[in-house]
């Protein structure tokens, strides 16, 4: 094992799809297929399957969307890379035509097929349109798309080999603010499977929720509260689409004290399906949210560090929990 | 070629200089000077008649001509102060997807159309993430910009928006937009709406090349034909949709072959030169307040730094040629940013001026100079200017009120 970068990892997970499959596409704009690893060769998607099968297009996130759909329904597995310039561009084709082709079909249709949808949400000074996070609660709300989020370099890579696999098709949510995180990861092939949450640390008192970007503030949380002596459980969901509920439960039912933490928008964040869950199968729990206020995020870094979850707010919340 | 309305189609021709743009406006002063209207109609048929537009810059006033020359030279210093902050100053946090090297277009367009009065009365412009230039040449208060660029509170926008989304509808400037593809369907909106209220007002967008691959792009067009609408959408195409060249996104040499396929008039045109710009889109605006619906012009441009900030760059020099690591699959050469520089759009303005008799080489200067001190001054007013609160976030959501604080449980 090597230690690997975030995209390191996932492009490895991708070449080798792709040289196993001589008809596996990857069609990017602007972000070419391109990492580089200490100690490990350069990949580079592009020169190594030439220009029919790697297609740097223009900036069109509709055909890219569209064309990678269409690649799958011809029995071609593909992917594409949407950089978060145009994350929602891609919906309409998503939600109402591929979330939908498999129970209109009878069955019929098979969508081998993946959209790596980019998001940042960690910029400060970017404003609205370029730092927002709000991707996980529209994709997650569509029926036959399975809806993915990694924040790991290890799950990454995992996810993305069950993605490209996956007869469903698949939004894998790539929160970009994540693209620093190293750790080891295997050189073969594995998989992480579609339908799993993770615990990443037990504990008997309070429940943590989040996913993605929320990840690495709520991991430095709980390592203060547990130092304070609180019982923390952390999950991280990774998948949002079909949610893991009973992991979610069997944490919950537990500790009865469930926090959930998203950089997503309040309302219908992931947590308040997280917490919808655990509410109906879980008696006597007490729930909390913390989430971005429902206001877009304004460029100033005063204003948006602010209303960006934090540590110190997450901290603040799981002691109002507790206590 | 000809375009579907019957118009030559200029394409702009390489090493072009201008001598004769000097000797038509020499030709006009002395036609006017024997007081006869045939001269100038004349004139104006000669104009034509060897394809080019009719030259509408020389018969503008002095003044207005200094004007332009004045408004390229506010765009430059504002990129290069603002670059050298972002190389020079760490506590500058801004940031620009620098305009430098385009300077003519936006000015020979908005120096066409009408910046100030009555908000439904003035003409509207729609900008690109590439804002600043379209901004300045509109008229927008350039030091508030500056503040804004920093995320200052008394900046033009508050400190919410900043470079991507700075905005000021009372000069019509309706405002950046960081996406690629709205803005130009937003646009025609603008239009749609003079239209049915009888204003003769008009609707300008600026994109780039990139625009083109974009859904949004053939959709705008289509509709501002289907409706007449008075529209002009500025093509600057500066060779390069962020790290890729056009051939990427593009299978036209000419994008304006794109739009002459729509049914619009279209024309290329040289967008380093500010009286070519300005011809154009006299013409067009012309054309859209008679109610003779849209127009496209492709200004063939380039941009002196890279796609966003200042990465290549040096303190104190114009211009970026250092690689971008962001660039892997197709970046520009050196050699062709060094042979863009060589028809830069100030210079070309400047020597205008002065072969036209306008300016002589010592006023010009001067007027660099003024210009040079009032961006210094813009730039220490508005990195002076205080920063954000941040409970000021929860404001401008809704037009009243303020949302409710959710980060911290």
């Amino acid at each position: 094992m090597t230690e690997k970068s975030w995209m390191y990892a996932v492009l490895e997970a991708v070449q080798a799809e792709m040289r196993a499959d001589p008809a596996l596409t990857w069609i990017f704009e602007l972000t070419p297929p391109v990492a580089s690893n200490p100690g490990m060769p350069v990949i580079n998607l592009e020169t190594e399957f030439g220009r029919k099968r790697v297609v740097n297009t223009g900036i069109d996130e509709n055909w890219m969307a569209s064309a990678v759909l269409g690649a799958g329904l011809a029995g071609s597995r593909s992917a594409t890379y949407i950089p978060y310039q145009g994350a929602l561009i891609p919906f309409e084709v998503i939600q109402n035509v591929a979330g939908k082709l498999r129970s209109m079909t009878g069955g019929k249709a098979s969508m081998p097929v993946v959209w790596i949808i980019e998001m940042t949400g960690q910029t400060p000074g970017f404003a609205g349109q370029h730092s927002c996070y709000e991707e996980d609660s529209y994709y997650m709300h569509i029926p036959g798309v399975r809806t993915i989020i990694p924040s790991t370099p290890y799950d990454a890579k995992g996810l993305m080999v069950a993605a490209l696999r996956s007869p469903d098709p698949v939004v894998y949510l790539y929160p970009a603010g994540l693209r620093t995180l190293t750790e080891e990861v295997p050189d073969e092939q594995y998989e992480v499977p579609l339908d799993k949450a993770a615990v990443r640390l037990e504990g008997s008192d309070l429940t943590i929720v989040s996913s993605g970007g929320g990840m690495p503030g709520v991991l430095e949380a709980a390592e203060v509260l547990k130092a304070e002596g609180m019982g923390v459980e952390v999950i991280d969901l990774r998948i949002l689409k079909e949610m893991d509920t009973e992991t979610l439960v069997t944490s919950v039912a537990k500790t009865k004290r469930l926090l959930t933490v998203d950089q997503s928008y309040y309302t219908l964040c992931p947590g308040a399906e997280v917490i919808a869950r655990c509410a109906e199968n879980v008696d006597g729990a007490r729930f909390k949210r913390v989430a971005f206020p429902d206001a877009p995020p304004p460029a100033s870094p005063e204003m948006f560090l602010w209303m960006r979850p934090s540590v110190e707010g997450i901290a603040g919340a799981a002691r109002a929990l507790v206590g | 070629m000809t375009d579907s309305s019957g118009q030559d189609v200029t394409h702009p021709r390489e090493g072009e200089g201008h001598p004769l743009s000097a000797s038509r406006r020499g030709f006009l002063k002395f036609a006017a000077l024997s007081g006869a209207a045939v001269s100038v109609s004349m004139s104006a048929r000669r104009a034509m008649a060897d394809g080019a537009i009719g030259y509408h810059a020389m018969d503008l006033p002095d003044d207005k001509l200094v004007d332009m020359y004045r408004t390229i030279l506010n765009i430059r210093w504002h990129e290069r102060t603002q670059a050298d902050q972002m190389l020079g100053n760490p506590e500058y946090r801004g940031y620009n997807h620098f305009y430098a090297g385009q300077e003519a277009v936006a000015t020979g367009v908005c120096a066409a159309l009408r910046n100030s009065g009555p908000f439904d009365q003035i003409d509207l412009v729609y900008s690109s993430h590439r804002p600043s230039g379209h901004a300045i040449a509109k008229g927008v208060d350039i030091p508030k910009m500056v503040a804004e660029m920093d995320f200052r509170a008394t900046g033009m926008n508050g400190g919410y928006g900043a470079e991507m989304h700075i905005s000021d509808p009372a000069v019509g400037f309706i405002g950046a937009d960081g996406m690629i593809g709205p803005a130009p369907v937003i646009a025609s909106g603008s239009a749609f709406a003079f239209r049915a209220r009888g204003s003769d007002q008009v609707a300008v967008v600026f994109a780039g090349d990139g625009n083109y691959a974009a859904p949004h792009f053939h959709s705008t067009l289509n509709n501002a034909k289907l409706l007449d609408l008075p529209l002009i959408y500025v093509c600057e195409n500066n060779l390069y949709h962020q790290y890729a060249h056009y051939s990427y996104s593009c299978p036209h040499t000419d994008i304006a072959d794109a739009a002459a396929a729509y049914g619009i008039p279209a024309r290329t045109v040289d967008g380093q030169d500010v009286t070519q710009v300005y011809n154009a889109a006299k013409e067009a605006v012309d054309r859209a307040r008679a109610g003779g619906g849209p127009t496209f012009i492709e200004a063939k441009t380039y941009r002196y730094y890279n796609h966003w900030g200042a990465p290549g760059a040096k303190q104190g020099e114009l211009g970026a040629f250092g690689y971008d690591p962001l660039a892997i699959t197709s970046f520009r050469p050196e050699r062709e940013v060094r042979a863009w520089m060589q028809r830069d759009p100030v210079d070309i303005a400047r020597n205008i001026l002065v072969d036209w008799g306008i300016l002589d080489e010592a006023r010009a200067a001067a007027i660099e100079e003024e210009v040079k001190a009032e961006i210094k001054a813009a730039f220490e007013w508005g990195l002076s200017q205080p920063l954000c609160t941040p409970e000021d976030g929860l404001k401008h959501v809704f037009a009243e009120g303020t949302v409710v604080p959710r980060q911290f449980g």
